[in-house]
């Protein structure tokens, strides 16, 4: 090859590099492809049932409901083809649900934790055991998901839940040297109620924000530097489309919500002390009785460890584990080897605990 | 011959020793930041930048609105606090709705449960099974179901 057409193809190279390049950073993957049904609503709401793969017969009995965080799409449990927790839950015989609580409007700034698990969670609960037809059932709830799930299984201890696992959950706040977040919403800094005054929900662009400046080098700069390294690569590139995507689709939280994650749990850490008041009722962990699975991701500075292991000292359940392993907050679920480590372990544990 | 042996010979990439060094300069810096955004100082600083902004901020937001609520007026339009009031109204009433649903759903699923045994009998004398008295189909669309 001479070295003009070696210069010309490198150009050319470098020119397909950057088109894909703009191509990743200006579209967006298709995420969240697994066929499901709508099986009910409520305000932004959605209950969705994914469709089963296995007969009946062959499934597990005790269906499985999964509860993502209020400020992020439930999409990243079924982020792509060949690369889903969704899919492989469904594949491996489970009859799965999703509660999906869609996008708050300025008409839902008022809306509390209360409101989620006892309005919505427990009629979204109720719709699923009359599908399924099974009264007994599973939940998953991640990140501030747990916190919803933690609060229901302690307040509804007798509605059927037989299965809790809890993912990245950030349930104790009393480590606060460990949290940054705590550090940065402390009331000598942050001003909570003059934010959600002026804005009725909390923004999605501040928790979005928030969320990268704990790592701001590598949510700023390394990503793109590593997929701009790995653009030759397919694989990589699809799996950084898909998870652009999910990241980059932000929407506000609840005001109502947010105030309580801040003041009643960042500050004064109510969910473990036994102080938390949910509709004049006191949350009591030790009502919580399901069996529990609580997986601990190792390398998450969102939710430190420290934040997830007390509860199982709190509770009454007497079919525990911990589950701990390497990876960050989302990593551990969405990232290249959740299908090797993460979904197998939860299906073993839960298989054994749906039939 | 020359390009013969470029060809043969392994791949050297230019930008290799400055993928290493950007990469020892990006892993440092990211140290410095972190520990940055963990500080006290910067809490503080965010802190009283989004307060200046949020206080600054406000004599024009409320102009804004009050601008925008006599427009509205003016054209016979609701507010959006009136707008957000009726939505918080549909909630309410789409709860109840649910609710009401439910125990349609119990009703009719009790009154099936009692039907079944003489409606299925006596057309073909069939002995009542298990499957019968169940509540719910498991099949995977029913009816008012929305396909995705």
């Amino acid at each position: 090859m001479t070295p003009v057409a070696a210069t010309s193809n490198n150009w050319s190279a470098l020119e397909q590099k950057l088109r894909t390049f703009n191509r990743l950073l200006t579209t967006k993957a298709s995420i969240g492809q697994t066929p499901k049904d709508l099986i009910w609503t409520l305000n932004k709401a959605k209950l969705y049932r994914y469709v089963p793969v296995v007969p009946a017969q062959a499934g597990h009995r005790v269906p499985l409901l999964l509860v993502f965080a209020l400020m992020n799409r439930p999409t990243i449990l079924d982020l792509r083809p060949g690369h889903s927790f969704v899919e492989y839950m469904v594949g491996r015989g489970y009859d799965v649900y999703l509660l999906d609580w869609g996008v708050p409007g300025p008409e839902d700034k008022n809306l509390k934790f209360d409101d989620y698990v006892l309005d919505y969670m427990t009629r979204a609960i109720r719709k699923m055991q009359q599908i399924s037809g099974s009264n007994e059932f599973s939940m998953l709830g991640w990140c501030i998901g747990a916190i919803l799930t933690t609060i229901y299984a302690s307040m509804r201890p007798d509605d059927g839940l037989r299965n809790l696992l809890l993912l990245t959950a950030p349930l104790d706040f009393s480590n606060q040297r460990e949290l940054t977040f705590a550090r940065w919403t402390d009331e000598k800094c942050f001003d909570v109620d003059k934010v959600l005054a002026t804005f009725g929900n909390m923004p999605g662009e501040m928790i979005d924000y928030g969320a990268k400046a704990l790592k701001p080098v590598e949510n700023y700069v390394t990503n793109f530097c590593k997929l701009w390294d790995n653009l030759d690569d397919p694989r990589a590139v699809e799996s950084w489309h898909a998870m652009n995507t999910w990241v980059t689709d932000i929407f506000p939280m609840a005001g109502g919500a947010y105030r309580q994650l801040i003041v009643d749990l960042y500050r004064n850490n109510r969910l473990m002390k036994g102080e938390l008041k949910i509709r004049g009722e006191f949350v009591d962990l030790k009502r919580l009785r399901a069996n529990l699975l609580n997986v601990i991701a190792e390398a998450d500075h969102i939710t430190p460890p420290c934040q997830s292991e007390a509860i199982l000292g709190k509770v009454s359940s007497t079919d525990t584990e911990i589950y701990r392993i390497r990876g960050g907050h989302i990593g551990i679920m969405a990232g290249s080897s959740a299908h090797k480590h993460t979904w197998p372990h939860i299906d073993r544990w839960l298989g054994a605990r749906s039939d | 011959m020359a390009a013969e042996k470029v060809d043969a010979g392994p791949q050297v990439d230019p930008f290799e020793a400055f993928r290493g060094m950007r990469d020892k300069y990006l892993e440092s810096m990211s140290k410095v930041m972190i520990d940055a955004v963990n500080s006290e100082e910067y809490a503080q600083a965010t802190g009283a930048m989004l307060n200046n902004y949020l206080t600054l901020s406000a004599p024009f937001r409320e102009a804004l609105d009050k601008a925008m609520l006599m427009a509205l007026e003016q054209f016979s339009l609701p507010s959006r606090q009136q707008v957000t009031a009726l939505a918080e109204r549909f909630t309410n009433l789409e709860m109840r709705l649910d609710d009401l649903d439910a125990k349609l759903d119990q009703i009719l699923k009790s009154l099936s449960a009692n039907r079944t045994p003489v409606a299925e009998a006596s057309p073909s004398t069939r002995r009542p099974t298990s499957s019968d008295a169940k509540p719910v189909n498991q099949t995977n669309t029913r009816k008012g179901q929305k396909s995705i």
